[in-house]
């Protein structure tokens, strides 16, 4: 298969980036989207014709949550519930023309090229996402005093990689479902539940903090989520925001 | 907070709505008189108004600067425009809303300000506020003359002058009763032009002028702006109408976005219900949106 690619090039955070437009040829239908800019980047280095286009990557199978790029209009490119590396060239047609740009948010500054610092999820993270004693090594399911379909969601929402596609697709930039996500997979498990209003507000606060928009209910970020998180986390996280308001007095 | 105050807006629009309806019943404005009347004199409702156009006020305040804060978590914006799958009427929300105030402004010109005296409409009054003996006894009389009260009350004055005598009583009399005459002519044309409510309670389409006049001879009176023969006069010219159907299909884009994503905002979801918050959104749109667009478009078509 041929392409032709327009890619963001951004030689560091202060540098003013531009389009780079590259050819690339001889791509197999059954390639990632990963490996076919790993071809790139040979035929660049090899050819001395640029310096080798950056981009995140780690696992190469959709569980770390480091690769990301925005491909064609659309965060982890043109396929549902899929990271950019389980993306296949087959779902494009042979001669597209794709446009490969980094993630873009005032709290996820572009490092260079393709790659931007998302710590500002660390940060958030940081803010409330963890119990503070030891639980313990893992109990058996059914010694958890819960019902399963709460175990359910709490696996669900667990499923987040953290890969800041909500933010790339959200018109806000939000990090709303990522916060609700990482919430509720704590909150619903009594293990969590000790703290859950301290952190629901702790992380909002944070979230604030570092620059990410609020949530106007586009859902951009549900349909992006490679691991296809529901926006009724969104929703759980709104009403337990609410509810630490009148929940807990933490004077007195 | 916009979800707050958008649901309390939600809530006045049904109501509103609701009320508009009056305005097709066949009964020359017996029904829609009384309810405005009782709108404009409950102070209960009057604080109302002052609370629903702060809320108004507040939502597209609020909503502005979460706007451009929103605006600002992504300085660099993307080159290619967003592909994901999202809610299309969610994306216009502020757009749609700037084009609802702007439509509000058309709106009020042609009714609000008409109620708090900036703009001239047309008035209506209370038959029996305007009942006294002196009017009863002239009116009457005129009535089996078949002659209007004023041209009744000329009569009389060229028959005195013809018989003579001392009549600067008689003149006296009939200038203290002048601004009675002027409304009992008026009473009376809107008898003829059938400008009465079928409950024969209102007097209906008075114009500025005659609504001062009815306000100098009796003070107490309480003219009211006449929303019914208002609004059937209006949605008779095609662009009006025009007009306030792209008002409404605009709020019908507003609302399809607004009904559930107040519930999301507020959290009052869950697995259960989402299905029919999205249902009864659906239905509360629909119903709010026609029921308003059917007002014009009947009025439109019946003339």
């Amino acid at each position: 298969m041929h392409f032709t690619l327009h890619i963001w090039r951004q030689e560091n955070a202060h540098a003013k980036g531009h389009f780079e437009k590259y050819e690339i040829d001889n791509i197999s239908p059954d390639c990632s989207f990963l490996e076919m800019l790993d071809q790139l980047n040979e035929q660049l280095v090899g050819d001395k014709i640029a310096h080798p286009v950056c981009f995140d990557n780690d696992c190469r199978e959709g569980i770390c949550g480091m690769c990301g790029l925005y491909i064609n209009g659309r965060p982890h490119g043109n396929d549902d519930g899929v990271t950019t590396c389980q993306l296949h060239m087959r779902k494009f047609t042979d001669g597209d023309e794709i446009w490969i740009e980094p993630w873009r948010a005032k709290a996820f500054p572009v490092v260079r090229d393709l790659v931007v610092d998302r710590s500002a999820f660390d940060k958030i993270i940081q803010a409330g996402g963890y119990i503070s004693v030891t639980t313990g090594g893992v109990p058996d399911a059914n010694t958890i005093p819960i019902p399963k379909y709460v175990a359910d969601q709490a696996m669900d929402a667990a499923e987040c990689i953290g890969c800041g596609a909500c933010v790339a697709a959200c018109k806000n930039a939000s990090a709303m479902l990522f916060v609700g996500a990482k919430v509720s997979h704590l909150g619903l498990l009594p293990q969590g539940q000790v703290e859950h209003l301290d952190r629901v507000r702790n992380m909002i606060v944070k979230m604030d903090e570092l620059g990410f928009g609020g949530c106007t209910n586009t859902y951009a970020c549900e349909a992006e989520c490679p691991k296809q998180i529901k926006r009724q986390n969104i929703a759980r996280l709104n009403r337990e925001w609410i509810g630490q308001m009148f929940g807990r007095d933490r004077k007195n | 907070m916009v979800a707050v105050l958008g649901g309390f807006l939600l809530i006045f629009l049904l109501f509103h709505m609701s009320a508009n309806l009056l305005i097709l019943l066949n009964d020359g404005g017996a029904a829609y008189s009384a309810f405005c009347n009782f709108m404009g004199k409950t102070i209960a409702i009057r604080v109302m108004e002052v609370v629903l156009f702060g809320a108004l006020l507040l939502h597209a305040v609020v909503a502005l600067w979460l706007a451009a804060t929103n605006r600002m978590s992504r300085p660099v914006g993307y080159h290619k425009p967003q592909k994901s799958k999202t809610h299309t009427t969610s994306k216009l929300m502020m757009w749609s809303g700037i084009l609802i105030f702007v439509c509000l402004i058309m709106h009020f010109y042609d009714f609000y300000m008409v109620k708090i005296g900036l703009v001239k409409g047309e008035y209506m009054v209370k038959t029996e506020k305007l009942q006294d003996e002196e009017m009863s006894g002239i009116m009457q009389l005129a009535n089996q003359m078949q002659m209007t009260p004023s041209d009744l009350v000329a009569a009389m004055k060229e028959e005195m002058a013809t018989m003579g005598g001392d009549d600067e009583e008689a003149d006296n009399y009939i200038e203290s009763i002048t601004a009675k005459i002027k409304v009992m002519d008026i009473v009376n044309n809107a008898y003829t032009n059938g400008n009465i409510s079928a409950d024969k309670k209102w007097i209906h389409r008075l114009n500025a002028e005659e609504k001062a006049v009815i306000k100098e001879a009796f003070p107490d009176s309480d003219v009211e702006p006449d929303f019914y023969y208002m609004a059937r006069k209006k949605f008779k010219v095609w662009h009006i109408v025009l007009g306030y159907l792209v008002f409404f299909a605009v709020l019908f884009v507003h609302l399809t976005h607004a009904f559930p994503s107040a519930f999301q905002t507020l959290g009052l979801n869950n697995y259960k219900y989402n299905r029919a918050i999205e249902i009864c959104g659906k239905i509360y749109t629909w119903v709010v949106c026609l029921g308003f667009a059917v007002i014009p478009i009947v009025i439109f078509l019946s003339e």
